[in-house]
């Protein structure tokens, strides 16, 4: 099973809603309507079917704008994240039918996944 | 009434204190299985002497507040606690001007910082099965310290908003919280104090100092079931103590 798969079947199960309303494209926060405390429930699950160490801000991007603001770089404190991804969050910061709502997308969380089982 | 139980697993902080040992055996006579917390060699002995008659029915585990690896082990995989009941707290009685800037430090490092470090690892291992209760026991002290109980009562407070806080927010993951207060308990440091100070107990309107059971009983209450809607708040028990001036 893909790692987005398995990030589908846990958001799915945690969020209830369908599978198939859940692709790498969609964002958690604005398309899922998920609350802190779902994906604080979302990084126990990742900690268990993956057996990896997760760490919260950096899996959710939490400080994401904090890191804009302050014209940090995006590459260094998320390693995970691609070039094209880094620039299409630039672009979308502010964005969205909420701005304030993160920028978070299930690809990111799978990205993140991956980085850290390959740097294992 | 047979009070209900959803899980059985029972990690007890502090576990060589007087109370704690009183708990466990309630808990094991309620079918629940209690794991007891010391600090060292010493702390072991006396839980295993005292629960003798109880054998492969609780477990002792090593947490030192000093060392925030002894966390990892207690809660590793398989062993997540079902409950939590919180008892430690380091000694510090001493006068707020008078006391060290090394050992204020390291009073709240001890019993602020590393107890929130352990609810939070307890509260994401529930979260797993999406229920847990922990019980963390205050004191009437936190609000109505005597003079030298300043740092006692500040950390007392604290621990009681993460609790609380803690409660609040994952209170809808069916993981929930109390804060207990007793008030002058015949144990441990309560007591030497009331031994020391007789006519404290006439200032309480019941007359009397709380027994060890009588904690012990309310806490396995505020376990079971029955208790769950309590949340996020704090049960003061002492005898009606706080509810009036002091008359000595």
């Amino acid at each position: 099973m893909t790692i987005f798969k398995k990030i589908q079947d846990l958001l799915a199960e945690l969020l209830d809603v369908e599978k198939n309303e859940i692709s790498p494209e969609t964002y958690i926060f604005r398309d899922l309507g998920a609350e802190s405390i779902d994906l604080m429930e979302l990084a126990v699950a990742i900690n268990s079917e993956f057996n990896i160490s997760v760490i919260d801000d950096d899996i959710f991007l939490r400080r994401l704008r904090e890191y804009i603001s302050e014209n940090q770089s995006i590459k260094k404190k998320y390693p995970f994240l691609s070039d094209k991804r880094i620039a299409e969050i630039i672009k979308d910061v502010g964005k969205g039918p909420n701005f304030s709502e993160p920028v978070l997308k299930v690809k990111d969380i799978a990205d993140y996944i991956k980085y850290i089982m390959e740097s294992i | 009434m047979r009070l209900k139980f959803s899980g059985s697993r029972v990690l007890i902080l502090g576990g060589t204190c007087e109370l704690a040992l009183c708990l466990a055996e309630y808990l094991i006579k309620a079918q629940l299985y209690p794991v007891l917390s010391c600090r060292n060699k010493n702390g072991r002995q006396q839980i295993e002497s005292s629960l003798s008659a109880f054998k492969e029915k609780f477990e002792t585990v090593y947490l030192d507040l000093n060392d925030a690896d002894s966390i990892k082990s207690i809660f590793s995989q398989n062993n997540q606690p079902d409950y939590l009941v919180d008892f430690a707290q380091s000694n510090l009685e001493s006068l707020i001007a008078s006391e060290s800037s090394y050992d204020i430090n390291r009073y709240f490092a001890e019993n602020i910082s590393f107890r929130a470090e352990i609810i939070k690892t307890a509260a994401r291992g529930m979260l797993k099965k999406r229920r847990g209760r922990l019980i963390f026991i205050s004191s009437a002290a936190a609000l109505r310290p005597n003079p030298g109980q300043g740092f006692y009562a500040a950390a007392k407070l604290a621990s009681e908003a993460l609790y609380k806080n803690l409660g609040l927010e994952m209170g809808s993951k069916g993981i929930t919280t109390v804060s207990l207060r007793p008030g002058y308990i015949n144990a441990g440091r309560g007591e030497n104090f009331i031994k020391q100070n007789k006519k404290i107990t006439r200032a309480i309107p019941v007359k009397r100092a709380i027994e060890p059971c009588e904690v012990a009983e309310t806490i396995l209450f505020l376990l079971s079931e029955s208790a769950r809607s309590f949340n996020a708040v704090e049960i003061t028990m002492d005898g009606g103590m706080s509810a009036g001036k002091l008359i000595l």
